[in-house]
């Protein structure tokens, strides 16, 4: 019974069972606190402590599915938005970064040991440290460990588009899965829930991919009775940024600085786990794109000081 | 675990025991359910997080027990604990058939609260299926009762594979058969939701009956309970039944007048039941398809 990001409720197959409505009722269990977002915007130093954790955490997991990170920063916004900010201190933040992979990892039924997050920080945690850190963050989480996140909505909004095609649909989703592992990042998108960005990611993607036919899914996503249009007016406004900021990354990889971590990136450090995670793998990105962003994220994980300079300038 | 005061232990659960407690600031009764936790080298075990996660999730729903919160404790010898913490039920669906013939005054239970309680079982066994969760171990002991309010709600939902198999409880007394469904008593190895719903149909009946209607005491003895009333089942039936792996040759039994056994349920009634107790798993009624049933028509859905 592991945990499948876009398949929360571990096995439903008709798409439009009242599955999803259950979804809708719980998504915001499942973010972090209203004003999480606002405490990040007034303190700078807020903002530190996240952007090093979260660095930390794509160290940890840049040799797994991208999900498992996506899903360990999850619990990371949820805990730091119940429990308020650390102290800065390295080995906190380490200690929370290792947690929360930890239990992302134990989640989705990844194999791994802790003994592998071991050492590589200067920092060694025997496994009841470890441990105790956990149970905090299950307590502050109340053991909702089966987040909703935009990858459960996908399905449920890409069918209100009634693609034909399924290389199209496929695409779709491709590109909309890699705005929704960018958006992460943004925190300007920490208030919107989970079903407003998958809807504003598809839509964008769908805007980049089948303009013609944009103001018809525009339309069906916001006849929708689950969406708020003017939240996903807002988001898919806001979203347009890192939209461009992915596109000038994928035209232009050398200049990296744009996203300092940059979650996305990690899916293409992993080629070799294609096979088991087809679906994640953009089928619009050039075989050339793909390698230049590998040996960026290789170069990312085998160097982190270097990263995590480049993102305090930021 | 300071939070709460323990009125009473109120049972010994298959997976620990249960207490009857309150919320030493809220006054809340609640009831905790006390499990241990086997830490293993990579701290909190996996089986036991993606279990309670599920559970928390399926408590939603408002026919299954609520899940108010998880505390994590230790116990005096420093072993880590888990106490589930859930909502309070005065009693549960076996005392109360129980307060209906065992007193001064025995008593069928009213049809429409028969009716009312088999409509919210399902929607919670529908809300439970949608969800991927089968329970394989409902019996109305698992079913708590609000009588004031004639409120059923599911419960010991879900830890199945966390805190393994229950063959024995902790106090060794036999896990019940009886409502156990004859794909499983026959060794099938992957079987379905179609259990739960062998284990309604048999609740159904008992609701109907005050008395369980195959109350086997072996394996053995339970099969022979099903097909006495049903008929030994046959390939025609149910395609496969021979190469089960518990499959022996049974005494040839006729199926009987299921009404009979029944009698107080209308047409409906058995005609709901008999769908339930299909030999073929893949012939059983579902859960979400059994809401839509003539039997609940007279029912004002509208309080669900």
């Amino acid at each position: 019974m592991e945990f499948n990001l876009e398949n929360p409720l571990t096995n439903f197959n008709d798409s439009h069972s009242n599955a999803f409505t259950s979804l809708f009722l719980a998504e915001s269990e499942h973010m972090p606190a209203e004003n999480y977002f606002q405490s990040l915007k007034s303190k700078d130093f807020d903002i530190s402590v996240r952007r090093e954790t979260i660095s930390i955490i794509s160290q940890l997991s840049c040799n797994f599915d991208p999900l498992l990170s996506y899903l360990a920063v999850n619990y990371l916004d949820r805990f730091l938005s119940s429990q308020g900010m650390l102290q800065p201190k390295p080995w906190i933040l380490r200690l929370l970064a290792i947690s929360c992979v930890s239990l992302a990892a134990k989640m989705k039924g990844t194999e791994f040991s802790l003994f592998d997050f071991q050492g590589d920080g200067g920092f060694i945690f025997d496994t009841q440290t470890i441990e105790r850190m956990e149970v905090l963050i299950l307590g502050a989480l109340k053991w909702r460990m089966r987040s909703i996140t935009p990858f459960s909505f996908i399905s449920y909004f890409i069918s209100l588009f009634k693609l034909k095609d399924p290389s199209l649909k496929q695409a779709i989703k491709a590109r909309a899965t890699e705005i929704i592992f960018k958006a992460q990042n943004e925190i300007k998108l920490l208030k919107f829930r989970p079903s407003i960005i998958a809807a504003s990611a598809l839509l964008s993607a769908a805007h980049e991919l089948l303009p013609l036919q944009y103001p018809c899914f525009r339309k069906a996503t916001s006849n929708c009775s689950y969406v708020n249009k003017e939240n996903l007016l807002q988001c898919y406004n806001a979203m347009q940024d890192i939209v461009i900021d992915g596109y000038e990354s994928v035209l232009d990889m050398a200049s990296s600085s744009v996203t300092p971590v940059n979650v996305l990136d990690q899916q293409f450090s992993s080629t070799e786990s294609e096979k088991t995670n087809g679906t994640i793998t953009s089928s619009s990105t050039s075989r050339s794109d793909r390698d230049i962003k590998r040996r960026r994220i290789i170069g990312y994980c085998d160097n982190p000081t270097v990263q995590i300079s480049r993102i305090q300038q930021c | 675990m300071e939070k709460y005061e323990k009125l009473e232990k109120v049972g010994e659960g298959t997976y620990g025991k249960v207490y009857k407690a309150k919320d030493k600031e809220s006054g809340e009764v609640v009831a905790l359910k006390k499990t241990r936790l086997e830490m293993d080298e990579e701290g909190v075990p996996p089986t036991a997080l993606r279990e309670v996660s599920l559970l928390q999730m399926l408590s939603q729903s408002l026919y299954v027990v609520r899940l108010l919160c998880v505390e994590h404790s230790l116990n005096k010898h420093g072993k880590p604990l888990l106490y589930l913490v859930f909502e309070y039920l005065e009693t549960d669906l076996k005392k109360f058939i129980d307060s209906h013939r065992k007193c001064a005054n025995p008593r069928p239970l009213p049809p429409s609260l028969v009716q009312s309680f088999l409509y919210q079982l399902c929607k919670g066994v529908a809300h439970c299926h949608s969800h991927g969760v089968l329970h394989r171990d409902l019996k109305p002991q698992n079913l708590l009762v609000d009588k004031d309010r004639g409120i059923l709600k599911i419960a010991d939902l879900g830890l199945g594979r966390a805190f393994t198999v229950p063959l024995k409880s902790y106090t060794h007394e036999i896990v019940t058969l009886w409502y156990r469904a004859p794909e499983v008593l026959l060794g099938s190895t992957h079987y379905s939701t179609a259990v739960d719903i062998w284990s309604v149909g048999c609740i159904f009946a008992e609701m109907a009956r005050r008395q369980a209607l195959f109350p086997g005491d072996s394996e053995f003895q339970q099969l022979l309970h099903i097909f006495r009333l049903l008929g030994t089942p046959t390939e025609k039936q149910w395609g496969g039944v021979t190469t089960l792996r518990d499959w022996h040759a049974y005494p040839q039994w006729e199926a009987q007048n299921l009404a009979r056994a029944v009698p107080s349920l209308g047409p409906d009634g058995v005609d709901l039941l008999s769908k339930m107790l299909k030999y073929d798993p893949a012939e059983r009624i579902s859960a979400k398809a059994a809401l839509d049933h003539p039997y609940f028509d007279s029912l004002d859905k509208s309080q669900f």
